[in-house]
């Protein structure tokens, strides 16, 4: 299959076009992300899976949705999620594994969490402050079960340990790195 | 005057191969380009690749902008503030050759990607553009401690203790702190960063800022950055505060202003004329040769 018959998702220019865009959310945490015209009908937590993943990577898919096709474009390695690099999980299942947090010495071993949610347009604003948002912001989200935020102010409770999360919903994403404070608004 | 030069022509630029890198090296960029802006100031490791140029000319920001561009972008290079310096040229060059379709300009507000080697533009940064710095040593640490991994393990815990104590012994010494480039600055509260060979007059604008700024350091395979909106704080004492070069002129007290353009609020560079006086001319060439444009525009 030459590079020109691959489905839009897996060509490489989209994965720039798709880490641009990422970029500037994770810059901007809360601010959401239309990855839609680089997806090719795909899903945009695949997307973000896409744009990072290869086959020195290690993902956990606790979803069970990745298909057999995703996983061979993916070619990135099975890990229990304990041990995973990336980790796909659905936002409606409370949270019930303990990502990779990194160390002191090199906190960017800390897991990148993938969460699919219903939208990232509706439902209650969660109200953000740190580092790329000027005062504060608020995000609003449905389908994410309130341990989330709960095991997540856990996870990231000793900076510069802790794990960095990108909520999906069908087409676009918001992400909370690890510095962003969450409160419920 | 102001060539907004198209590099290269042609759309069918996305092929495989865009970028000089492959596909598995861009990606490992853009994993720790993410996991640098999630945690502020952190130096991630990454795998540097060989480039066509030699390390110590930017190849740790070259790779960096090649992770990033794409080609909907426009890139501006600039060395010591300067676009036609000849290595700003030939990095310039190499993206066109490289990046089908991106564009190349010399105006900083028409830039989406800036590479730099030594100044931040005098014109601030908005939020969809990104600053790239080419970085020669990014561990502010190697003043106080030889060994990487207990570098590593100091920064982490933010222990800068040995760093403050240098610091203050400068000052003692001098009367100052005597640091012109390269100022420590504390990124977020935690990390302490190498801001590199920039002058303390651009210091203050990593603070706050509304564009991202991207660290790239071939040599040492690091990279590091200032989100937007985050606190830079150059570390200093109570009794000596941090300042910025003024320009200001002994015998007038006045400000010395740009020779060219007239600026007085620019960064200047001072050099003998050729007479042998000293003569000043801002250091951003693209910041004076607009307001050279716009004075010829109003006359
Ligand atoms: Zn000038």
């Amino acid at each position: 299959m030459s590079v020109i018959d691959l489905p839009a998702l897996w060509r490489p220019e989209n994965h720039q076009a798709l880490f641009r865009l990422i970029l500037d959310a994770t810059a901007r945490p809360g601010q959401g992300a239309d990855l839609s015209p680089h997806l090719g009908g795909a899903h945009a937590a695949l997307g973000a899976l896409a744009t990072f993943c290869d086959n020195t990577q290690t993902l956990a898919d606790l979803t069970g949705t990745l298909t057999d096709a995703d996983w061979r474009f993916l070619d990135v390695a099975r890990a229990p999620a304990d041990q995973a690099a990336f980790i796909l999980a659905q936002g409606s299942d409370a949270p019930t594994f303990q990502p990779r947090l990194g160390t002191l010495d090199a906190p960017e071993g800390g897991a990148t969490l993938i969460v699919k949610v219903a939208s990232l347009t509706e439902g209650q604003p969660l109200i953000l402050t740190g580092p790329g948002i000027k005062t504060t912001t608020s995000l609003h989200v449905t389908g994410l079960a309130p341990d989330w935020l709960t095991a997540r102010a856990r996870w990231c409770a000793d900076f510069p340990m802790g794990c960095d999360m990108v909520l999906a919903d069908d087409t676009s994403v918001a992400i909370l790195p690890r510095t962003t404070k969450i409160t419920e608004g | 005057m102001f060539p907004t030069d198209t590099m290269a022509q042609g759309h069918e630029g996305a092929e495989y191969g865009f970028a000089f890198l492959d596909e598995d090296a861009k990606r490992e960029l853009r994993r720790s380009i993410f996991k640098a802006v999630c945690i502020p100031g952190h130096q991630v490791p990454y795998a540097s690749r060989e480039m066509p140029i030699a390390r110590g000319f930017g190849t740790g920001g070259m790779q960096v902008t090649l992770a990033l561009l794409g080609p909907r972008d426009c890139v501006k290079v600039i060395d010591q503030g300067a676009d036609d310096s000849v290595n700003a040229a030939n990095i310039r060059a190499f993206f066109s050759l490289t990046c089908p379709g991106v564009s190349g300009t010399t105006l900083t507000e028409a830039a989406s990607v800036i590479q730099t080697r030594h100044r931040i533009p005098e014109l601030p940064l908005r939020n969809d553009q990104i600053l790239v710095f080419q970085v020669p040593y990014p561990d502010p640490l190697v003043l106080v401690e030889p060994n990487a991994a207990t570098r590593r393990r100091m920064h982490g815990r933010a222990d800068y203790a040995r760093l403050w104590v240098k610091l203050y012994e400068d000052m003692v010494a001098f009367d100052e702190i005597t640091i012109s480039h390269r100022y420590p600055t504390r990124i977020n509260g935690h990390y302490i960063i190498d801001p590199s060979p920039i002058p303390r007059y651009d210091v203050p604008k990593l603070h706050q800022a509304d564009c991202l700024y991207l660290f790239g350091a071939g040599r040492e395979k690091r990279i590091y950055a200032v989100p937007p909106h985050t606190d830079a704080i150059p570390i200093t004492f109570a009794d000596v505060p941090f300042t910025v070069e003024e320009f200001i002129d002994r015998k007038t007290g006045k400000r010395h202003c740009c020779r060219r353009c007239g600026a007085t609020d620019s960064f200047l560079d001072e050099f003998p004329d050729e007479d042998g006086n000293r003569v000043f001319q801002c250091s951003d060439a693209a910041y004076c040769d607009s307001r050279l444009m716009q004075q010829e525009a109003a006359e």
